[in-house]
């Protein structure tokens, strides 16, 4: 095992870490910290995705939505795998945990009701999605990790794809169809901003950045989002609260409303006249949403059920 | 001109694979009369999720090619495809990608 000062010398120098025994337990604890969030987010999108999949209005649009759950549970997969060479315990992580402890965004706590819901989840947390790991596919220090995103990154696209073909299509169709899509948008929109934690101006220093596990801010993450999110829904007819600013020479997205502010779970409205301090955001995202304990007994509860009647028969 | 709408369609991706639709040896025959462009085309599998991104993007893109007002797909099951339609730079596209054909 290096030392720290050896091991801070190689990631300075770009060097690519390949095992458990070229790293500290430091940079080892952080790295499977950034991999829980990673796995357990891409596990629960697959509840969240299906509750609303279901409600797919053509066989064609079901399969899609089918094929992007499978999408999903195979970069879970990937996560925990890794995880597992770490040292960790897949089993344990995925079906003995208790659902609070589930380190995933809170968007997916809140229920996607409708097909409308599900493909503006698509195009925009998949986005915040493809925006974290295309990072981590560019910049991330370990190098299993940044090998086994080729893959997920172009079936990342395919769920973006999925999500702004059908957002433009209800858009078009108007009336009723498109003031649904516009509902969606209004409260998924700012629970994607959210996606990417607090502004850089609170986070004073970022154990990620300097392992390079990512390569961008929180705040650069989010502006990368925006720069995607924004133009596609005014492109579409789609309002959102953010519109674009020159500052020195440079595009910057601002956001229309008091970032963070309060947020209705169950109705699932924002209240923008309601500023909120950070601290309030950690006690939501702590507490957890309305579906969260729904989603993780969907995959744990039948292994729970099958384990005990696979032991009943002794076998 | 089939020989343009050939080329065509092999500006087109396919939605999760990295390799364009020629090359993947989906495209079995383009027949083009007076402006009206018929394609048959399969599907990698029955249960193709990117079906109707395929459509759509076949038809968008032989629309935009001078001379075509109309185009038709046939989406045909014979013969199934396999692999072996792969053309030699579909095969290195999808290899490189880290997928075993």
């Amino acid at each position: 095992m290096p030392t720290p000062a050896e091991f801070d010398q190689m990631i300075k120098s770009g060097e690519v870490i390949e095992s458990p025994r070229e790293m500290t337990p430091e940079y080892l604890r952080e790295l499977k910290h950034t991999l829980i969030v990673s796995g357990d987010t891409e596990l629960i999108s697959a509840p969240a995705y299906y509750l609303a999949a279901k409600r797919a209005p053509s066989i064609n649009a079901f399969m899609t939505g089918i094929a992007i759950i499978q999408d999903e549970l195979a970069h879970a997969h990937i996560a925990y795998h890794i995880l597992e060479e770490l040292g960790e315990d897949q089993e344990k992580l995925i079906f003995s945990r208790d659902p609070k402890s589930f380190r995933y965004p809170y968007a997916f706590d809140v229920p996607l009701d409708s097909w409308t819901e599900l493909v503006v989840a698509n195009g925009m947390y998949d986005q915040a999605g493809f925006c974290l790991l295309g990072d981590i596919h560019d910049k991330c220090s370990y190098g299993p990790w940044k090998r086994g995103l080729n893959k997920v990154m172009a079936e990342e696209n395919f769920h973006l794809r999925n999500g702004r073909t059908w957002m433009k299509r209800i858009s078009a169709a108007g009336g009723s169809a498109k003031e649904e899509l516009q509902r969606a948008v209004d409260w998924m929109f700012p629970l994607s901003v959210e996606w990417f934690g607090l502004p850089d101006n609170l986070k004073m220093h970022s154990t990620q950045l300097e392992y390079r596990l990512k390569g961008l801010t929180n705040d650069q993450l989010r502006q990368w989002w925006l720069s995607t999110v924004v133009p596609y829904c005014e492109q579409i007819g789609i309002n959102v609260p953010a519109h674009k600013e020159t500052r020195d020479g440079k595009d910057v997205w601002e956001l229309d409303y008091p970032f963070p502010c309060e947020f209705d779970a169950q109705a699932k409205r924002w209240d923008f006249k309601q500023p909120i301090s950070w601290d309030d955001v950690l006690v939501r995202w702590r507490d957890r949403g309305p579906r969260n304990a729904e989603m993780v007994a969907m995959f744990q509860e039948e292994f729970h059920k099958f384990r005990k009647t696979h032991h009943k028969n002794g076998s | 001109m089939t020989q343009r709408l050939w080329a065509a369609l092999a500006e087109v991706q396919d939605p999760e694979m990295p390799v364009n639709l020629v090359d993947l040896g989906v495209v079995y025959g383009i027949d083009e009369h007076d402006g009206v462009v018929e394609v048959d085309l399969t599907f990698t599998a029955m249960g193709c999720p990117a079906s109707e991104f395929i459509l759509e993007d076949v038809r968008e893109r032989l629309l935009r090619e001078d001379g075509v007002r109309e185009v038709r797909v046939n989406v045909v099951w014979d013969p199934p495809w396999t692999s072996a339609r792969l053309t030699q730079a579909g095969r290195d596209a999808l290899e490189s990608w880290g997928l075993a054909v």
